[in-house]
């Protein structure tokens, strides 16, 4: 290298970004045609340096997002406790009798799982036994259930979460719980519940009227959070009838700009 | 940011909509870790509502998260067995959705993966600079407000660390 080719190190990433002025960049390129040291080393780097704009890096899965919001809403929850008094005795006061239903809940389990074994020790073997375990599988369930539904009207926002993540156990949703979960998606007040039950949802698409209850809430969804969550969802489940929604849903005046982009985006992308 | 500061928590929202993906990409590339990187996007932000208090104004939230984001990593690398922290880059390279067609999609994914290998090389501080300048795509300026040196110092190390991972690379290719 010769002794001024340091001013064009310098340059280089400007260079390389296409940030030189025209006067800049011919000099800068006179110079690489009469120094084989400079036009060598630049080259080589610029190549890698384009290399580099094409690598991928993995992208963070969806939970991050689910994630961040609970710990948003509990934060948020946590710094009203710091305020008000008032709040505060509220707060307590809930904190004295929910942790029992849970509580409750688990015992119950318990209980029949235990009368369970207890049934299939003593009948030993016969048709009876079968008959008797699916009965209390069945009370094990619809009891699952019912704790779920109660759940959803709890005062507490992470007990209605709790309650969400109920369907999960679950094994065949019935109406009931379809019903009780939409009305939760569309009216919950709380964003960190209707992320949940979105989620839940998400995990019943195979359900036509659960793909059908999705795509008729695209346009019952006011916050940013939720629109731009829907949006992938119908692109995870690559439901094409829901661009009529987001078509109704981009017409909305105060819509927030980022979720418009990513409603136009999810549009392109599912027709 | 200056409005969740001033108490309206929801705003954090909205910037972790903006930027958690950004972060990610960064928290990544310094640990190749997938899902440590996925915790750590949530501590920063986490960091960012306790702290709010600190966000003085001057300068970009961009900065200020990066400036908690390699705090965090530091507190994560300190947490884990030296020789536990990292996954080899290519073998990430190799398991990442790659192109479509068959024979241009293989070749580009050999060079992905060669390359994630390189950048694995490189000292940490050299990942760094070009993760910030390349990947992220922010201004030197900002570069120099995140390390706090100055944008000239940037210029420099950027150069140098360039330089290296062509080194690196072409020993690789051979
Ligand atoms: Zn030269």
């Amino acid at each position: 290298m010769k002794m001024n080719c340091g001013q064009y190190e310098e340059k280089f990433s400007a260079w390389v970004n296409n940030e030189l002025g025209p006067s800049e960049r011919a000099e800068f390129e006179k110079h690489l045609a009469g120094c084989e040291g400079c036009m060598q080393e630049f080259t080589a780097m610029q190549q890698v340096w384009d290399l580099m704009g094409e690598m991928e890096t993995p992208q963070p899965s969806a939970n991050v997002q689910v994630k961040f919001n609970a710990m948003l809403e509990t934060f948020k929850e946590s710094e009203a406790e710091k305020k008000g008094t008032s709040l505060k005795e509220q707060l307590a006061r809930l904190w004295q009798w929910q942790p029992r239903w849970p509580l409750a809940y688990s015992l119950v389990i318990v209980l029949i799982s235990f009368t369970c074994g207890y049934f299939a020790f003593r009948t030993g073997s016969g048709g009876k036994q079968d008959e008797q375990m699916k009965a209390l599988s069945a009370q094990v369930h619809e009891l699952k259930q019912t704790m779920m539904l109660a759940l959803l009207e709890n005062p507490s926002a992470s007990e209605r979460i709790r309650g969400v993540s109920y369907t999960s156990e679950i094994k065949h949703a019935d109406k009931e719980v379809i019903d009780a979960l939409f009305a939760t998606l569309n009216n919950d007040p709380n964003v960190n519940v209707r992320l949940s039950t979105l989620d839940a949802l998400t995990h019943l698409a195979s359900h036509p009227e659960v793909r059908q209850g999705l795509i008729q809430s695209i346009v019952q969804q006011d916050s940013p959070l939720m629109q731009s969550a829907i949006a992938d969802v119908m692109l995870k489940l690559q439901e094409k009838r829901s661009v009529n929604s987001f078509k109704q849903l981009l017409k909305q005046k105060n819509l927030n700009p980022g979720v418009k982009d990513k409603i136009r985006q999810t549009i392109t992308q599912l027709i | 940011m200056l409005r969740v500061k001033a108490g309206d928590l929801d705003r954090m929202g909205l910037l972790f909509e903006r930027h958690y993906r950004a972060l990610y990409g960064f928290l990544f590339h310094m640990t190749y870790q997938r899902e440590a990187s996925e915790d750590m996007v949530q501590t920063v932000f986490y960091k960012m509502l306790r702290y709010r208090n600190s966000f003085t104004g001057d300068g970009e939230f961009v900065a200020w998260m990066y400036q908690i984001a390699r705090n965090v990593i530091k507190d994560n690398v300190k947490k884990n067995k030296p020789g536990n922290t990292y996954y080899d880059a290519g073998e990430i390279a190799d398991r990442l959705p790659g192109g479509t067609s068959a024979d241009e999609g293989f070749e580009k994914k050999q060079a992905n993966a060669g390359l994630h290998r390189a950048m694995a090389k490189l000292s940490d501080d050299n990942r760094e600079i070009l993760t910030l300048s390349r990947f992220q795509e922010l201004k030197y300026q900002e570069i120099g407000q995140i390390l706090g040196i100055s944008e000239g110092a940037v210029k420099v190390r950027a150069f140098r660390a360039m330089q290296e991972l062509k080194d690196i690379y072409a020993k690789m290719e051979r």
